[in-house]
């Protein structure tokens, strides 16, 4: 059985984030990154069904030279390879362009299951997931909690309120796996001396054949400006020592009967 | 004349709250130009449903009412809403942001080639495209975004206020093939809870991220809670780190609390936290980083550390209770 897990590198979440010079992303050229947290759960769970059992698990990313990175550390964690869509012009892709770009590779890779993020922790579309599966033509469920394999794959989505809906997918099929899903394993010592060895494809869009369909000429949805958001209602902020604030936060408390 | 469209929801046999708000965001949009708001129903048994919509501001409905749509299941959702789209002729297809939002909404800009926002705060009809708004970086930042065609989105719940309009729309059923899906439902279940019930109480004091480590809410958060009679709370990333378990998550995948007073502790504030607590009567805020989302809903904010407030505030409502 082939899984293929598509990672996505982002800001570390504790990164300071300034508004870039001409206001369109944030300015990343000095700040720390971090495979998308939603993603970690998604390769953990492609990684238990090989511990469980014979798989193989790729790992499929999109973007510049820095997601080496964390595709050298999902490598370390247990993947088997990695492929890398290297491409400055995949860079401006927005969330159809990306689907694109991973359907080409979906294609060409045939997987038996894809498992993805739920999410994005700096773009937060929740929307590649979905989108890949529509493209490549396989069932989905996104927001997964659960997986659990056998002929077929069920999978527990995450509703609201502490419902969970049971749905049962063939194979192939894409899962979008959400945070909490399971415990995440560490990269060892022993697997990141392996890792070294393991492959990494590199392409490009054009190795894709998705060149016109991606990348920045190909954007539906363009951000014009990202910005700090107006204040809508700001709290009022209690100033002075720990003392006088504690003092007043007292005041507070009595004055909702609560001592 | 194009149009929007909107795919509403039903829930416990009842159109959905954040549906009429989604109406409402159909209404501004279209109002703002010369499109029509038309209105998806979907379902078994929920023809009565799409015609109070027709008459509540969702415009002329299509209903596609089958045995086989009883419970959601992307692939049959996915051929109805496409009927639905090609009918109304929509350039704009709006969901809520909620499980099933995000579930198919994707697939349908995907399988219509069309641009995708998702979560949309605000969106303005801008000629024969959009212009949206949307959070990003979780609610540290908003994106502007502009689309020049046909677009489909989801809409934040509580964006906006139900729609309390009228509108005189016919309903026109759809004949929709739903056959040859390959997922299959099999059940709705609860989550297995460990009974703490986070709605019943008075003050509930939550710790984040910030916290930073899981022997810091029995030293720190805890003791607060406790000495307020109230009980202890979580924001998400700490229950997915395992630090506590999901009973103590207050979110929309968590408790959806409203006491008397909550105070949040190291928690920048992400939107599915503040819907799980923005209804409280008062909210207090303990973050270090002034910019943090959580003190647009907090009545009272403190920029500070909170290994120095929150000891401090708890041995002060000790000495208050005497």
């Amino acid at each position: 059985m082939k899984v293929m897990v598509c990672l996505k590198q982002v800001p570390h979440q504790d990164a300071r984030l300034d508004v870039n010079a001409d206001g369109t992303w944030i300015d990343d050229s000095n700040i720390k990154f971090e495979i998308n947290s939603y993603d970690t759960y998604a390769l953990e769970q492609a990684l238990q069904i090989k511990d469980a059992g014979d798989a193989e698990v790729v790992v499929v990313s999109i973007g510049p030279d820095r997601v080496t990175q964390a595709l050298r550390t999902s490598l370390g964690m247990g993947a088997d390879r990695a492929v890398h869509v290297n491409d400055p012009d995949a860079d401006g892709s927005d969330v159809l362009g990306c689907a694109k770009i991973l359907a080409a590779v979906a294609k060409e890779e045939n997987p038996d299951l894809i498992f993805t993020g739920f999410m994005s922790d700096d773009g937060n579309s929740s929307a590649v997931p979905a989108m890949l599966a529509e493209l490549v033509d396989m069932p989905s469920a996104t927001g997964v909690l659960s997986v659990e394999i056998g002929d077929t794959v069920t999978v527990e989505r995450e509703l609201e309120g502490g419902a969970l809906e049971v749905v049962e997918l063939p194979k192939p099929s894409l899962v979008a796996i959400q945070t909490g899903a399971n415990q995440v394993r560490y990269a060892s010592l022993k697997g990141i001396m392996q890792a070294k060895k393991k492959p990494v494809d590199v392409k490009t869009m054009a190795d894709l054949g998705v060149a016109d369909q991606a990348g920045t000429g190909a954007v539906k949805a363009k951000i014009e400006k990202i910005y700090v958001p107006p204040k809508s209602d700001t709290a009022e902020i209690l100033e002075g020592s720990t003392g006088e604030v504690v003092g007043q936060l007292i005041t507070k408390i009595k004055e909702l009967g609560l001592l | 004349m194009s149009s929007v469209l909107v795919v509403a929801e039903i829930n416990d046999g009842k159109l959905r709250d954040a549906s009429m708000e989604l109406v409402a965001f159909a209404q501004k949009v279209a109002g703002g130009s010369d499109r029509e708001v038309k209105s998806l129903v979907i379902g078994s048994g929920v023809e009565a449903i799409a015609s109070d919509l027709a008459g509540k501001g969702g415009g002329e409905t299509y209903l596609v009412d089958s045995a086989d749509l009883a419970n959601y299941s992307v692939e049959g959702f996915k051929k109805a809403i496409l009927a639905a789209v090609e009918a109304a002729g929509a350039d704009l297809v709006l969901f809520s942001n909620t499980p099933t939002g995000w579930d198919v909404a994707p697939r349908i800009a995907a399988n219509l080639d069309r641009a995708f926002v998702s979560d949309c705060t605000n969106i303005e009809a801008d000629g024969s495209g959009f212009s949206i708004t949307r959070r990003v970086f979780n609610g540290k930042l908003d994106a502007q975004l502009s689309v020049a065609g046909a677009a489909v989105a989801t809409v934040q719940p509580g964006a906006m206020e139900p729609f309390d309009g009228s509108s005189d729309g016919a309903v026109t059923k759809l004949d929709v093939d739903l056959s040859g899906a390959k997922a299959k439902f099999i059940k709705i279940k609860m989550s297995e809870s460990t009974g703490i019930d986070l709605t019943k109480a008075d003050v509930v004091v939550s710790g984040g991220r910030g916290v930073g480590d899981p022997e810091k809410f029995p030293e720190i958060i805890l003791p607060l809670a406790d000495a307020l009679g109230g009980a202890m709370g979580a924001s998400r990333p700490v229950v997915d780190a395992g630090w506590l378990p999901h009973a103590h998550q207050v979110g929309s995948s968590g408790q959806v609390v409203t006491p008397k007073l909550y105070i949040a502790c190291g928690i920048s504030g992400a939107i599915q936290h503040l819907v799980g607590m923005k209804g409280s009567n008062f909210i207090v805020a303990i973050n270090k980083d002034a910019d943090a989302p959580i003190f647009e809903v907090a009545d009272v904010g403190i920029v500070a550390d909170l290994f120095e407030i929150v000891p401090a505030l708890t041995e002060a409502v000790a000495a208050a209770k005497g």
